[in-house]
């Protein structure tokens, strides 16, 4: 795992560094108002870590009155970054044209360099900058379609991805890769799961079929973390697979990659691979990376931003640095978030670590009351896990579980997602677990909120309640 | 307006006036309006509104909540706030545009993505077999940049072929421009070719020009074009839109320009058809084939509060005497009151008669500063950035094989110009700096061969 080393600040973000870290964020803060003097300059070091208080206050605009246990859907951003933000914010809409000229692109490339440092990639122009991950599969499977629609691959080639692909991604195959005249093959995976062996099998199964009749499979569309139900995925494993069987690309969606779980592209070894920062890697909405290793393949010829702006042609990092006039300021946090992420022990790494052991421990909390298993054993899971429901709850379908969903938030303040799993698909399975929610833990997180999961959970039970009974 | 009784969001208050003052006059005063641009940096002369636009400091506050709203509690926000609130911006567009319905307005990042929208829908066409190879699209040399590149990324790539109609510049009539469009159009059907798609600016970029956007459509129907694409980057908050006069298949407006709102939010317009319209958001999400509007009202995880601020510029607007009308009225005739004061300060010409200018006008350069290439303009523009502190966008104009140009005061050819911007939050003095900057450039026989380094 690359190691972080202390950013490097651009001039320009050096000289707003005690103006950003002096900063808190409010709503009614002004524009262009003084900053606050930083204290804790004046007090003195060495430094040591962030302290239980203040990462309370670092999120201090979350709703209290949440059990926020869903940090997997939209992830979180702590103020100071958000205080660096603004600034940037404040710094195009100060003098826009000198932003654009001057500041914007050497600020992007600082978060280029520095994640590119943190994912291990061999070169700069192999890391680009998108909103996200749906962004990013838009922009891989595009090129898929091109060479679909110029006849460098056959009609009726195969696209390979995972039953459990994300919504978005599974529309954007269809989008691009169906109505181009490739084929779409789901690969279904156990869940629940009992060992990374259970999941290598089912993809060998998945590429078999993909290459059926002589066929070549085209892409292999890889979760690193499914969404729902949540699982780790044995990647490498299966990256190697797809060389093994002779896979031309291999793209790894880990929408829940940085921060979460090990993210070393060499080690992986995939082509291309997008990761949200926004999730769990402390970044405000919305900016992710998708890496696109450097190869003599034609990939490089064909990749480009959807948006096609003046730099079309100039390579795909240089391309998504300019789509049209936006906001950019998400993108360019980078910096600031690896000083927030180094306050705490052991940074990123540390932090990643004890989510799993939080995460874990309050599964098995959860499993122990209620009497139900967890998704996945420990080693499978990073900073999510799912939990099965008790079945007296009786969730029969998608529908339950979303108003279950919705009850829990709105009675009692809980905001946990829900999954419906049909029952009958293991073997000789009684009494089978249809429900489970999946938990996150991040750094903000309290074993309190989880409790009053246990309890929320609990007291229906107690009340003899059935999904069957929710309306609306 | 009924857009006038929107209210923003849910229960979050926008009322920004300090409570401790009591509103004397119904509109904002200078001072008020100093104060809604005290971000804006003091010492630059901001003459270029037209190319990234401004936005107050009540649309910001109230973007800031919007985005607060989302921290807090992002999912809550996602399910039960977020396409309510989107969709209170459409219906306040839809009113302001005219338009049959509010399905026919979606929000998007900005022209630039519009315009991918609408290629890769005519690119698909192509590849599909529906257009025929070589059928055109036809479109203004002057076209953005970026949707020139468009075309070349989705359109030519799939083997449709483009034609290119000379802008006249300086201009003095639309009857110029719509005999060009004309003939351009005759070139694209030459040969059996039909024109697939004709894309029309609104008001050009660079050259500014406000074009006879009503007479081209009409002409494009006559001529038998398939698609009608006007590309209005410039157009909401300038001048009046009514996408129903205009008559247009596809419209789009950035609303950061001159609208008001941050960075970045434009409408696309597309009109109703009885068959199903094949456009598309190319960032595909689970809302994929719901229809674009939906599409792009949810395209990943992103910040959408830029997107959901329209009802609170319309509250500012209406601070101003006349609204947007009175914005947009005095607007242009402050921006060509000061083009004339500058084209008469350095001896030479307005690049379009006034009733063709919006917000924005063209000067042409004293001929002595001899700009002869892009490189100059870029070189020029600079100069007047570091050294000055005047923020002005420069334009050369590159005069074809016997074109005489338009000569100066000096009797030399005019060959580049400035466009210069009018805002609310613009002050003659900004004017003046940049007349003294060019004319002491002058006097000390300064060219663009001789400028002092940035």
């Amino acid at each position: 795992m690359a190691s972080l080393s202390p950013p490097e600040e651009t001039a320009a973000a050096a000289a707003s560094f005690h103006h950003r870290r002096s900063k808190r964020y409010s709503s009614s803060t002004t524009n262009g108002v003084e900053p606050v003097p930083d204290k804790r300059h004046k007090i003195s070091p060495p430094p040591s870590f962030i302290s239980p208080s203040e990462i309370e206050s670092e999120f201090s605009h979350h709703d209290p009155a949440f059990a926020r246990i869903n940090n997997g859907s939209f992830g979180s951003c702590p103020s100071s970054v958000i205080a660096a933000q603004r600034d940037w914010q404040l710094r195009f809409l100060r003098q826009p044209d000198r932003f654009f000229f001057d500041e914007l692109k050497p600020n992007i490339s600082a978060s280029r360099a520095a994640i590119k440092r943190i994912i291990n990639a061999e070169h700069e122009d192999e890391v680009s900058i998108v909103d996200n991950a749906t962004t990013a599969a838009a922009i891989v499977l595009q090129q898929t379609a091109w060479a679909f629609r110029e006849g460098r691959f056959d009609r009726g080639d195969a696209v390979v991805m995972l039953h459990y692909a994300f919504g978005s991604v599974k529309k954007s195959v269809e989008a691009y890769v169906s109505r181009s005249g490739g084929e779409v093959i789901e690969v279904q995976l156990p869940f629940p799961v009992n060992s990374a062996e259970e999941i290598i099998n089912r993809f060998r199964t998945g590429l078999a079929l993909g290459k059926a009749n002589g066929r070549k499979v085209r892409l292999a569309l890889i979760d690193h973390v499914t969404s729902m139900p949540s699982v780790v995925i044995p990647i490498k494993e299966l990256v190697k697979i797809c060389r093994e069987e002779g896979v031309d690309q291999v793209f790894v969606d880990a929408a829940h990659g940085i921060g979460c779980v090990d993210v070393d592209m060499k080690e992986i070894g995939a082509d291309f691979y997008t990761s949200n920062l926004h999730k769990w890697f402390f970044a405000p909405p919305s900016v992710a990376f998708l890496y696109c290793k450097r190869s003599g393949g034609d990939a490089g010829g064909n990749l480009h931003h959807p948006v096609v702006s003046h730099e079309y042609g100039n390579g795909l990092a240089v391309e998504s640095t300019w789509v049209g006039t936006r906001d950019y300021s998400a993108q360019l946090v980078v910096p600031s978030i690896l000083e927030f992420v180094n306050r705490f022990e052991g940074g990123i790494d540390g932090i990643k670590r004890r989510n799993h052991e939080s995460v874990v421990e309050m599964g098995e909390m959860l499993v122990k009351s209620w009497g139900t298993q967890l998704g996945c054993p420990p080693e499978m899971c990073a900073s999510m896990v799912m939990v099965g429901l008790p079945v007296s709850l009786g969730v029969s379908s998608e529908t339950d579980a979303v108003r279950l969903r919705n009850l829990l938030r709105e009675r009692f303040s809980i905001e946990i997602p829900t999954y419906f799993r049909p029952p009958g698909q293991g073997e000789g399975e009684i009494d089978s677990i249809t429900g489970y929610v999946r938990i996150s833990y991040q750094v903000y997180n309290k074993p309190e909120e989880y409790h009053r999961l246990k309890d929320a959970v609990n007291e229906l039970v107690r009340d003899g309640f059935k999904c069957s009974s929710l309306t609306g | 307006m009924a857009a006038d009784d929107r209210r923003n969001g849910d229960s979050t208050n926008h009322n920004h006036r300090d409570p401790k003052k009591p509103r004397l006059s119904e509109f904002l005063t200078e001072s008020d309006i100093r104060s809604e641009f005290a971000h804006h940096h003091t010492g630059v002369a901001r003459v270029n509104n037209g190319s990234f636009g401004c936005c107050p400091s009540s649309v910001l506050d109230a973007q800031r909540e919007w985005q607060l709203r989302f921290l807090r509690q992002p999912d809550e926000f996602y399910f039960n706030g977020l396409r309510r609130g989107l969709l209170a911006s459409r219906a306040v567009i839809s009113d302001l545009i005219n338009a049959d319905d509010v399905d026919e307005v979606s929000l998007v990042d900005n022209a630039t993505t519009a315009a991918a929208i609408v290629l890769q829908r005519v690119g698909r066409c192509f590849s599909e077999g529906r257009y025929q190879k070589e059928d055109t699209v036809v479109m203004f040399h002057c076209a953005f940049q970026s949707v020139k590149k468009s075309i070349q990324a989705y359109v030519s790539r799939v083997g449709g072929s483009t034609v290119e109609v000379r802008l006249p510049f300086p201009v003095s009539s639309n009857d110029e421009i719509v005999s060009a469009f004309r003939e351009g159009l005759k070139k694209g059907r030459a040969n059996g070719r039909t024109v697939r798609l004709a894309i029309i600016d609104h008001i050009t970029s660079m050259p500014c020009v406000l074009m006879p956007v009503r007479e081209l459509v009409k002409v494009c129907r006559e001529e038998g074009v398939e698609e009608v694409f006007v590309d209005a980057a410039h157009a909401i908050g300038s001048v009046k839109v009514d996408v129903k006069e205009i008559g247009a298949d596809y419209y789009v407006s950035n609303l950061h320009k001159w609208f008001f709102c941050p960075p970045s939010i434009a409408f696309f317009y597309c009109k109703k058809r009885s068959s199903e319209l094949d456009v598309h958001h190319p960032v595909v999400s689970h809302e994929f084939g719901n229809g674009l509007a939906i599409e792009s009202a949810w395209i990943g995880t992103r910040d959408y509060s830029s997107q959901l601020v329209v009802p609170s510029v319309m509250e500012f607007v209406k601070r101003f005497e006349g609204g947007i009308d009175g914005i947009m009225e005095r607007n242009h005739d402050e921006a060509v009151r000061m083009g004339l004061m500058l084209c008469s300060a350095w001896g030479t010409n307005l690049g379009s008669p006034p009733e063709m200018c919006v917000g924005m006008v063209m000067i042409g350069l004293p001929s002595k500063l001899c700009v002869e290439s892009d490189d100059d303009a870029v070189k020029l523009r600079a100069y007047l950035r570091v050294h000055r502190s005047v923020e002005v966008p420069v334009y050369f104009l590159g005069l074809r094989d016997g074109e005489e140009g338009v000569k100066d005061k000096d009797s030399g050819v005019i060959t580049a110009y400035v466009r210069i911007s009018r805002q609310v939050y613009n002050e003659t003095e900004d004017y003046e700096r940049l007349r003294d900057a060019i004319t002491e450039l002058v006097k000390d026989q300064r060219t663009c061969q001789n400028l002092p380094p940035v």
